[in-house]
């Protein structure tokens, strides 16, 4: 077994808005080992993008636990903490806003190397930008161009350069291929593949695509309204999924084949709202399955078989 | 018996700007047989866009012009019509669904009076009689009819794309043009509206444009299939042939692009390099640049339409002298 790089323990984050408490992550707990993918996936705010924030404190917890190699990240004060961002870095959805529009190619990846520090030398950082291009496969005579002048493939890998450009073992990756065309997005996962096995790199892969994270990912979490209600590996998950949310999103993905028809599975309704939540399973409202207990109990997570996770009252260990 | 719904012959559209000309639609010919849906599959910026929107007449001139081609609808050129003439078409003969539910509607007028105004306008009914055919729109597409009152910000993604599919077809078109309907929306929001657009398909044996990116949305609810790439159609076919007979190599490439649900081990083949620049289009075939089969004559010559069987064709240089030439798998 792999070392744990990261847990997370009983992760919460709240928001209060006018029309009450809006539990966005409500109780997450999952951990990675080093080098692997952990697929976060779930419908819009299922809370998956909010999770990874909240594991970057790029937003504060609300509760619970974060351990980066067992140091206990929500203690860190905020020298240490900047520390630690050099090993931990973020890849966002959407390449055309989450670059500088103002900052050439050259000094949007040199940025964190010259706050952090880390190559005081111009001529050397100026190397190293030339290194990270050509690692992501960036041609040189880009260095000078301006984001908007490139597409939206060339954009996310200066993305993913700029997440390299430190010491980079841990990295939250937040719908990175989702504004990308089918070409591209193939591109850059195989990229980020490619990265991963040659930097020994460990991902928290968060998207709504699942045949993009069964691709990519080692474990998969699925999260539905805050909470994981299903955790398995990959492999696992989606040979044998049991949750009847897991069993329905996976039988909505339009296949691009046709001779194996799978039979959809048309869920009622909508994700309910986050706010307040009642104390019952949070998708009984829109499941075939509803039981009385499902509208008077909240599930808890099970393992149901080994290393496989159900929050569902129909399966109990 | 003519049964086309539309057709559109040696489309072209150019786009002209300060920074010289862009060839969105190189001479495109689509039809549509009644009750049939045809996939419209491309990549950004393949022109997709740009063609539905010329069979409203609503491509944005200046800078955007159709240079030459005729689009008939039920055998009536449109290009002949008069704006006055159009406005009938538009909502009435043809409606169009927009991708993203979340900027197609009106903020501040209710839903039912935006489902109304397209049936006051197109048919000869009272304000009143208008309204009552909203509400029961407004049910088909599974929306209760008492919502009519609010408005759109009080729906959520997937019902506003309900309320524009209830606009789209309260007038009974006959062509429906769907660009992209599900892509903003979440993968069981999805599932539910691609099953309400094929059952309503079916009760209003209507025909159908769709416009999208996703080769599964396709596989689902098309019946013949049309890969567009820089402006041109470069394969086109039944849903069976283009899936199960891919010719063109830009096709194979899209289909090996899509990560394999059902085979996880599998390695994405990604198509090298990117789309042309449009304001610059290569001599030759366009996608020769980015092509693993590319031959001298690709970067010389524009491919001619190569006929495979009778629906079946492909515009690629590969198969002028060998029908039968096998893509590597």
């Amino acid at each position: 077994m792999g070392e744990k790089l990261l847990e997370v323990k009983n992760l919460k984050k709240y928001f209060h808005t006018p029309k009450g408490l809006l539990h966005a992550v409500d109780d997450v707990s999952f951990s990675i080992e080093q080098g692997k993918t952990l697929g976060l996936v779930g419908e819009s705010g299922c809370g998956k993008s909010t999770t990874g924030r909240v594991i970057l404190r790029l937003l504060e917890a609300t509760d619970g636990d974060i351990y980066y190699k067992g140091q206990k990240i929500r203690d860190l004060n905020s020298n240490e903490m900047r520390n630690l961002r050099k090993e931990i870095q973020i890849i966002f959805q959407d390449p055309f806003s989450s670059l500088d529009p103002r900052m050439t190619v050259s000094e949007i990846i040199e940025e964190p190397i010259r706050l952090h520090k880390l190559i005081t030398n111009k001529n050397e950082r100026f190397e190293r930008v030339l290194e990270l291009m050509e690692l992501v496969g960036l041609s040189e005579r880009l260095i000078n161009t301006y984001p908007h002048e490139l597409d939206g493939g060339r954009r996310q890998r200066i993305g993913i350069a700029r997440a390299l450009s430190l010491n980079t073992k841990f990295i939250v990756c937040d719908e990175p291929v989702s504004a990308l065309d089918v070409s591209i997005q193939a591109q850059i996962l195989n990229l980020m593949k490619e990265l991963q096995a040659q930097l020994g790199l460990t991902y928290i892969f968060i998207t709504h695509d699942l045949s993009v994270v069964n691709h990519f990912s080692d474990d998969i979490a699925v999260m539905y309204l805050g909470k994981i209600i299903e955790k398995a590996s990959a492999e696992e998950l989606f040979n044998n999924p049991i949750h009847p949310y897991t069993k329905a999103l996976l039988s909505a993905i339009p296949r691009p084949t046709i001779d194996k028809k799978v039979k959809k599975i048309i869920l009622k309704g909508e994700i309910t709202s986050p706010i307040n939540p009642e104390c019952n399973c949070r998708f009984a409202n829109r499941c075939n399955f509803t039981e009385e207990i499902c509208k008077m109990k909240e599930p808890s997570l099970e393992e149901v078989i080994s290393n496989h996770f159900v929050r569902c009252h129909l399966f109990k260990g | 018996m003519n049964n086309k719904v539309l057709e559109i012959e040696n489309l072209r559209i150019q786009y002209v700007t300060d920074d010289g000309t862009v060839e969105a639609v190189n001479g495109i010919n689509i039809c549509i047989d009644k009750g049939k849906t045809l996939g419209l599959v491309g990549e950004t910026g393949a022109g997709k866009t740009t063609t539905a929107l010329s069979i409203l007449r609503l491509i944005p001139h200046p800078p955007g012009k159709v240079v030459s081609g005729f689009i008939k609808l039920e055998g009536l050129n449109i290009m002949d019509l008069s704006e006055k003439e159009m406005e009938k078409i538009r909502g009435g003969e043809v409606s169009m669904i927009f991708q993203d539910p979340m900027t197609a509607l009106n903020p501040v007028i209710c839903v039912g009076d935006q489902i109304a105004e397209a049936i006051h306008i197109h048919q000869n009914v009272t304000q009143e009689q208008a309204r009552q055919k909203a509400k029961e729109m407004l049910e088909m597409v599974g929306i209760p009819g008492a919502r009519m009152e609010e408005y759109p910000h009080q729906f959520s993604g997937g019902m506003k794309q309900r309320v524009i599919i209830a606009i789209a077809l309260s007038c009974s078109p006959k062509l429906l043009i769907a660009d992209e309907p599900t892509t903003a929306l979440d993968v069981t929001i999805q599932a539910q509206v691609l099953e309400l657009m094929k059952e309503l398909k079916e009760k209003f044996q209507m025909s159908m444009l769709m416009i999208t990116h996703d080769l599964g949305v396709v596989a689902e609810v098309c019946d013949e299939v049309a890969i567009m790439y820089a402006g041109r159609i470069v394969e086109q076919g039944t849903l069976i042939e283009i899936f199960t007979n891919t010719k063109h190599p830009y096709t194979q490439g899209l289909f090996h692009s899509i990560p394999n649900i059902d085979d996880r081990k599998a390695k994405l083949i990604p198509i090298k390099g990117l789309m042309s620049d449009p304001y610059n289009l290569p001599k030759g075939c366009s996608f020769c640049n980015r092509c693993n089969y590319a031959m001298t004559i690709c970067e010389t010559q524009k491919p001619e339409k190569i006929e495979i069987s009778d629906t079946h064709f492909v515009a690629c240089h590969l198969y002028k002298d060998n029908l039968d030439f096998q893509l590597r798998q």
